[in-house]
């Protein structure tokens, strides 16, 4: 009977080990993000030693919708379910499966942007019109990521005033940078870069954006104060004051 | 410094000179020293205001985000002020902070707190241990020492300070703290030879701007000259994969550095600052006869002096020994905790020698300073640095061309960005990663332009914000922000001539470069 159970618990555990065996050695997420917040998002994963099953990998979206399979072996699909206020996609593998295996996935991201109105009661931190991106992935389950790449691309109406945090810091020994603004296809976005995020590691962008263009305030200002200036302080270059 | 000289004799001048202890680190405005130097003021606050004006509203490039190129803009508006001087430069520092926090480049906490750092606690603290040397007339007498033995004529006096410089830079790692230990000395032997803040003649000028090149550019002789320097070898060894050993360094860097200081020696003297045939001599009726007169009087050492003296030397121990500092107290007394350590025995009540109101602490030099490490901290932290960097080497296509021409570009864009950025850690984390990146796509070993271009790390000489001893030379009112950046621009230049030169002979002997025409496989 002992040995009858151990086999049970042996052949109940042969499925989870399989899986624990995969590795995720490129993990690229883009976001195209719209104006009203909302954005369209493909995730290229690439796994080693693939094997039929279901792989669980963390996406770090709060509300995802309508996930496809863009590119992949046949028969692999795809769900995503939210868990703790972010999302986990879930890959189920075919028989059959290459070891080395390379799946698109394409789903629609709600709410990327952060709220930045006061709720009453509270004051103002930032100024009107501007909108905050934050986006923060955990790597939850036991598989290790091998490289993670987020990349952003914002609506053409807003451009980036200042990226206010990266995650992970980079190490000592480490060379930058893990963010950089950068041209995406024409459009103003930014990409993030983590060379490994074992169990538990997080990475997360968080950039602060305002709308595109300057208020003309600077430049009449700064006008009249030049004005001002050679008008009043005329007396510095007089010869009467030489 | 203001010497209060009332002038009825020579005698009497000497000795209101050397009495150092009415002498304050000057806040008062330079006056202009010509029309032009006027006209200068009357437009530089216009011309600063449409620089930032054209900064800010210039179409924004890839990349560059809106608190980078705001941050750009303020920066630019306080380089013009700063070099025009239409305020004094403490104010243009205070308008700049204000400004970042405006265009909403940088947060008030980042602001404010740059008064905090280490650097301004240490220039705060090596100030103190400064005024002691001069409150118990120690500078005095090495002062006068120096002139009676190396002194007799200008030209030997400059050298002699040069080999100070070259002296200490290997023993102390903290070039603010090798100023302000210095400065009274410099101040004493400039007035010995008439220079004073009132008027700066070319020996004064000669004097500081040369000891400003011995406190940075003979930090490049060892790689423990600067922690930037350390920085840049691990980042050769980690990125890299190359192993840059202490005297791989040494042999590189100091032949460069020491002969850049002799050449600006004499370029100084001969071409930039001639010194008139009248000045090249002590200001002094009687000459040295008097200066000995007055060293003999000094009598020996008071009790005060030793004092000083034992304070001095403490320090300095702790300075030069901080690589042991872990093994002996279990934890390091990094340069500013050596000097407030000196600093509470000096205030001592009883057994000190110096009342905190004797203490002559330059608060002014202090905000200018905080003003341009906010300015440079916003450029770093913005990216907007990193992003002029990128967007230059972007523009230059360096495949198939020799190693020489590479290799001059390289240095040269190393040397002469020291002008964008006021952390010479800063501009090596940004700089060597792309230039270690470069040369692997080159095809080059990337220790053949990494390490020229640390050496370069250093050379911060081009402006009074470049670095923290240039703002405490530039406070004794002797030169103008116009001279500054004419001298250091000639050093740099002289420099990047001799790294070219080293770069097919002495280093390619050296196994660091390979052959000046060589083009890659």
């Amino acid at each position: 009977m002992r040995t009858l159970t151990a086999l049970l618990i042996l052949l109940a555990c042969a499925p989870a080990a399989t899986a624990a065996d995969i590795v995720i050695t490129r993990y690229e997420v883009t976001l195209a993000t719209a104006a009203d917040g909302t954005g369209a998002a493909t995730v290229v994963i690439t796994l080693d030693d693939a094997a039929p099953g279901v792989v669980t990998i963390p996406l770090g979206f709060a509300g995802v919708k309508v996930v496809t399979i863009a590119d992949g072996p046949a028969g692999v699909a795809a769900s995503a379910r939210p868990v703790n206020g972010q999302s986990e996609l879930r890959l189920t593998l075919p028989d059959g499966v290459p070891s080395s295996t390379r799946v698109t996935v394409q789903f629609a991201a709600a709410g990327v942007f952060q709220r930045t109105e006061p709720a009453p009661g509270e004051r103002r931190t930032l100024p009107e019109g501007v909108r905050i991106f934050r986006h923060a992935m955990v790597n939850t389950q036991p598989l290790p990521i091998g490289r993670y790449r987020f990349t952003v691309v914002f609506p053409a109406a807003l451009r980036a005033h200042a990226v206010r945090e990266t995650l992970p810091k980079l190490r000592k020994a480490e060379a930058g940078p893990r963010a950089r603004l950068a041209d995406i296809g024409g459009r103003p976005g930014a990409w993030l870069d983590v060379p490994t995020l074992s169990q538990g590691d997080a990475a997360s962008l968080h950039i602060e954006l305002v709308p595109e263009g300057r208020s003309p305030v600077w430049l009449i200002a700064g006008l009249v104060l030049c004005v001002l200036y050679l008008v009043y302080f005329r007396d510095l270059v007089s010869r009467r004051a030489a | 410094m203001a010497a209060h000289a009332g002038t009825l004799t020579q005698e009497d001048r000497l000795h209101e000179l050397l009495n150092m202890e009415k002498m304050t680190l000057s806040s008062k405005v330079r006056e202009a020293q010509s029309r032009t130097e006027l006209w200068m003021r009357y437009l530089g606050f216009p011309g600063g205001l449409l620089v930032f004006l054209a900064v800010l509203y210039l179409p924004a490039g890839a990349g560059l985000s809106g608190a980078a190129q705001a941050g750009a803009a303020c920066f630019a508006l306080a380089l013009v002020w700063w070099v025009t001087e239409p305020f004094p430069t403490y104010v243009t520092s205070l308008v700049l902070m204000f400004l970042l926090l405006v265009t909403r480049t940088a947060a008030p906490k980042a602001i404010m707190d740059v008064l905090g750092m280490e650097v301004i606690w240490l220039n705060l603290l090596a100030f103190i241990l400064s005024a002691m040397l001069v409150k118990t007339r120690l500078a005095r007498r090495m002062s006068l020492w120096l002139v009676l033995r190396f002194g007799h004529t200008a030209s030997f006096a400059l050298l002699a300070f040069l080999l100070l410089q070259m002296l200490l830079a290997p023993l102390i790692p903290a070039t603010a703290a090798r100023c302000v230990m210095t400065l009274p000395l410099m101040l004493v032997v400039a007035a010995i030879y008439g220079s004073t803040e009132e008027s700066p003649n070319a020996f004064g000028k000669n004097l500081m701007l040369l000891n400003l090149l011995g406190i940075s550019v003979l930090s490049s002789m060892t790689m423990t000259g600067s922690s930037a320097n350390l920085i840049a070898v691990g980042l050769i060894q980690t990125m890299g994969g190359h192993r840059v050993y202490y005297m791989d360094w040494v042999l590189a860097g100091a032949p460069v550095a020491i002969a850049t200081g002799l050449i600006m020696w004499v370029v100084g003297q001969k071409m930039l600052f001639r010194i008139p045939v009248a000045e090249r001599l002590p200001h002094i009726q009687g000459g040295l006869g008097v200066i000995r007169q007055k060293y003999d009087e000094m009598g020996p050492l008071s009790q005060s002096e030793k004092k000083a003296l034992a304070i001095f030397g403490l320090v300095l121990f702790l300075w030069t020994t901080d690589v042991f500092h872990l093994s002996w107290f279990g934890v390091e007394i990094t340069a500013p905790f050596a000097a407030l350590l000196g600093a509470v025995i000096v205030l001592f009540p009883r057994w000190g020698v110096l009342q905190w109101a004797e203490a002559d602490i330059p608060w002014h030099l202090l905000i200018f300073s905080a003003g341009a490490y906010a300015g440079g901290l916003a450029l770093d932290d913005t990216g907007a640095a990193e992003w002029a960097v990128q967007r230059l080497f972007a523009g230059i296509d360096l495949r198939g061309v020799p190693f020489g021409v590479t290799y001059t570009i390289i240095v040269s864009v190393m040397m002469y960005s020291h002008l964008l950025t006021t952390s010479k850690t800063v501009r090596t984390m940004i700089m060597i990663p792309i230039i270690i990146t470069m040369s692997k796509a080159l095809g080059w070993d990337p220790v053949s332009l990494a390490l020229p271009a640390a050496l370069c790390i250093d050379w911060v000489v081009g402006l009074p914000i470049s670095g923290k001893p240039n703002v405490v030379l530039f406070a004794t009112n002797q030169y103008s922000v116009m001279e500054n950046f004419r001298y250091g621009m000639v050093t740099c230049t002289v420099g990047v001539i001799l790294l070219v030169g080293s770069a097919a002979t002495w280093f390619h002997w050296l196994g660091i470069t390979p052959a000046f025409w060589a083009v890659p496989q």
